[in-house]
């Protein structure tokens, strides 16, 4: 038996059957459906799906292979990124945090109105598709190998130190081989991210690819080739996921593991809090001076690469100030009622499926496995589906953002709840506790840190499904007003469409967060003490 | 020994007014005065807590101290840490987990850039009991096993200082009682300068020349006893009338050092 099946990497017989059940349930339930609903419109079966591939098949071909490269191209760079950056906290362990609050406000800027900005500094080509796709990855691989980097207990060091090595030896030694498995996890992840990223990047203007096509055909309402575009869109996020599985599997001797959020900062009272002053004060200073910096840089033009202090003026200090803040602020109003109910529900829904499961462990094994090659299918690639399905209203638009949030919260619960200490639960077992009691006093506090994890992670994502259905779809709230923004040309509504939602995502994130550190303190007190 | 190598073969250790408090005030070490012979084996002993593995790390180099010196063959511990000249069986074991039982123990020549020699790695896997498991991952071993292959890890190098962090912690009585018969003959030989510490005062007697009593924290030494039992200890030493009036002697240091709270130096 190879190492890696030692330590349960490889899946196991019964869980490959189990996934081709899924599957095959799954194709069988879509068709019966779809027959079911024939002439609504909205549901396309999956033999009509695959005559429509076969039927387009040059067309797709093409798109998918633009798509492809664009993606391919993103997740190199944005993985590089991601790799200099962990790199840079390391060597400079004291700017760690400033690094990493910088890395979560770009991947907190709206894809939706960095398309339309980035089409316009890059001009024609795929320019845009693959910075896109590199924003939408680097941050997922970044976080994980900050802590995987780290991912060593301290003896390992010591015995480094003790032969008189350093560094370097340490880099090479241990927290290479450490951070092996989280760079794995972060890649695996970055694999679907990415070619989200380039669909996103082809809706805004692009002339070829996968999202060209999805935007023509829901302009057409053209259903199978909705459902074509979706269903090769996920097959093919879902291979690529898996073939990252599959190359981790052979080279780890252990899984990689299935947290992907960097830990809440460690320390308390005062310190905590001028420390997180500190860190905010710095992360906006090298921010705007990045931003100003790369504008003057490049000598771009000021019509429409806006700096700190033209959007500062559009917010502020400009005649009609009052009105742009005034719009923005009804835009944020219509995308909340949207945005904060399917983030609770996708919260809830995952956290409660999951404790489900773990109380039904005989359908969970199955379960978690279709979960997770689930959680590789870029959801918003499948937003026009939703909006088919649900209609342009609010019930779409909250569907998706907690779908959204689904998936992650479900893993990563799942995962907590198996947590929990053994032993603990052997006491409880003693005393002859039932399953309830076993759940109330040991695995639900176990699965905390791994909940707000996916809750704090949740809220970027959240945020980027909420603006594409609203720029898509619904007409209404922030996304739309980017998209409308851009069409218009009024970048000054644009650029602080832009630096409002990336705050408002980080001041989200620094919220949940915030909620974490106070329900860890007591349920998880040594993680805080790490 | 490189010719140029400023540490000596067998090299002494002075301690000079050597104290250590943590970050929060906690004082682990009060001012601690003593030399620990070159080519001898000494044993700390004391009850749990008191500050022996942080009097160790302060050797090893790995810890500084607060206040006073620490010198090694008269130089400072980062002269033997530069020449890697030294070893550390730490109390956890620290195998890292993607190396096999013979990568864990071949990483410490790597680590003091000395040339693979797989026939003494496979000569230590054997006198650690491990024969057949060389190239098994640590996670399929069990704890004492662990122990051991640490073990085997500091002995590769020929160190010529070797620091014991409760060694055979971990291992089963009667692998325990046979390493503790087998390992000096490694290092006797080479009159390696040895630091163990232990919470088995048979183990001490057993494995050192001279006992070392730590009070309670924050660490004083209490007691200094010498051990005059004949080297190579023969097997069979332990039911000796002399080993076990050593066992004695140790034990009831030991007691007195819990209630006592005067240091050796000012008696």
């Amino acid at each position: 038996m190879s190492a890696a099946a030692d330590h349960g990497v490889a899946p196991t017989t019964a869980r490959r059957f189990t996934g081709l059940l899924g599957v095959v349930s799954l194709v069988v339930g879509w068709e019966l459906a779809a027959r079911a609903l024939e002439g609504a419109f909205i549901l396309a079966a999956p033999s009509d799906v695959a005559v429509w591939i076969v039927q387009n098949a040059g067309l797709l071909g093409r798109a998918f292979r633009v798509t492809l490269g664009n993606a391919a191209a993103g997740f190199v760079a944005g993985n590089l990124a991601a790799v200099m950056l962990a790199a840079l906290a390391l060597a400079w362990p004291r700017g760690e945090r400033v690094i990493a609050g910088l890395a979560l406000l770009i991947f907190c800027l709206p894809l939706v109105a960095t398309g339309p900005i980035l089409r316009v500094l890059y001009g024609p080509g795929p320019g845009p598709q693959i910075t896109l796709a590199a924003l939408a990855v680097y941050y997922t691989t970044f976080v994980p190998l900050l802590v995987g980097l780290r991912a060593a207990p301290s003896s390992w060091f010591d015995l480094v130190r003790s032969y008189g090595r350093g560094a370097m030896a340490e880099l090479v030694h241990i927290r290479a081989a450490a951070a092996l498995p989280y760079l794995f996890a972060g890649l695996q992840i970055a694999a679907p991210a990415a070619f989200l990223g380039a669909m996103v990047g082809e809706f805004t203007g692009a002339e070829r690819g996968m999202g060209v096509l999805t935007i023509r055909a829901t302009r057409a309402l053209d259903v199978d080739a909705i459902w074509a575009l979706a269903t090769v869109a996920a097959a093919a996020s879902m291979a690529v996921y898996a073939a990252v599985g599959v190359i981790a599997r052979a080279v780890l001797t252990e899984p990689p593991p299935v947290i992907l959020s960097p830990p809440p900062m460690p320390r308390t009272g005062g310190a905590r809090g001028r420390a997180i002053v500190l860190t905010t004060a710095a992360v906006l200073g090298f921010a705007l001076l990045l931003w100003w910096g790369a504008m003057e840089l490049f000598d771009l033009n000021r019509f429409f690469a806006k700096r700190p202090d033209d959007v500062w003026a559009a917010l502020v200090t400009a005649p009609d100030a009052a009105e742009t803040r005034a719009t923005l602020a009804q835009a944020l109003r219509e995308t909340s009622v949207y945005l904060l109910p399917g983030f609770a529900a996708g919260l809830a829904l995952g956290t409660g499926m999951a404790v489900a499961l773990t109380l039904l462990p005989a359908i969970g094994a199955g379960a978690t496995a279709v979960a997770v090659a689930l959680r590789s299918v870029p959801i918003v690639t499948t937003a026009p589906l939703v909006v088919l399905l649900l209609g342009r209203g609010a019930v779409g638009t909250i569907v998706l953002v907690a779908v959204m949030v689904f998936f992650p919260t479900f893993v990563a619960c799942l995962h907590g709840l198996r947590q929990a200490p053994g032993q603990v639960i052997d006491v409880l077992d003693s005393y002859a506790a039932g399953p309830i009691a076993r759940l109330w006093h040991v695995q639900l506090p176990a699965m905390l840190p791994a909940f707000f994890a996916a809750a704090r992670m949740s809220v970027p994502a959240s945020v980027l499904a909420v603006t594409v259905v609203e720029w898509l779809a619904t007409g209404r709230g922030i996304g739309s007003l980017m998209a409308l923004s851009a069409s218009l040309s009024d970048y000054d509504m644009l650029w602080s469409s832009v630096v409002i939602v990336a705050l408002l995502s980080v001041a989200g994130y620094a919220g949940v967060g915030a909620v974490e550190r106070r329900v860890l303190s007591v349920y998880a007190a040594e993680q805080m003490t790490r | 020994m490189g010719a140029d190598a400023e540490i000596p073969t067998s090299p002494g250790i002075v301690c000079r007014g050597v104290s250590k408090v943590f970050p929060g005030g906690v004082e682990v070490l009060r001012p601690l005065d003593v030399t620990l012979e070159g080519g001898q084996t000494t044993a700390l002993v004391g009850p749990s807590g008191c500050g022996k593995s942080t009097l160790l790390r302060l050797i090893a180099g790995l810890e500084a101290p607060t206040a006073g010196e620490i010198l090694i063959g008269g130089a400072p511990p980062s002269v033997i840490l530069r020449e890697a000249a030294l070893a550390v069986a730490f109390q956890d074991p620290s195998l890292l987990p993607w190396r096999t039982v013979r990568g864990n123990i071949e990483l410490a020549l790597k680590l003091a850039r000395k040339p693979p020699d797989p026939r003494k790695v496979d000569d230590l896997i054997r006198l650690v009991g491990l024969e057949g498991f060389a190239d098994t991952r640590p996670a399929a071993l069990s704890g004492g096993m662990r122990q051991r292959v640490a073990i085997a890890r500091s002995m590769v190098t020929e160190p010529r200082l070797l620091l014991l962090d409760e060694p055979f912690g971990a291992v089963d009585e009667l692998t325990r009682r046979q390493l503790a018969e087998d390992l000096p003959r490694i290092w006797e030989p080479r009159r390696t300068t040895t630091v163990l510490v232990t919470h088995s005062v048979s183990e001490a007697v057993m494995l050192s020349d001279r006992i070392l009593v730590l009070s309670p924290r924050p660490a004083k030494i209490v007691e200094d006893i010498p051990v005059d039992l004949p080297r190579p200890r023969p097997a069979g030493i332990d039911s000796t009338p002399a080993f076990r009036a050593a066992v004695q002697e140790v034990s009831a240091g030991l007691a007195r050092g819990m209630a006592s709270t005067t240091p050796l130096a000012a008696q």
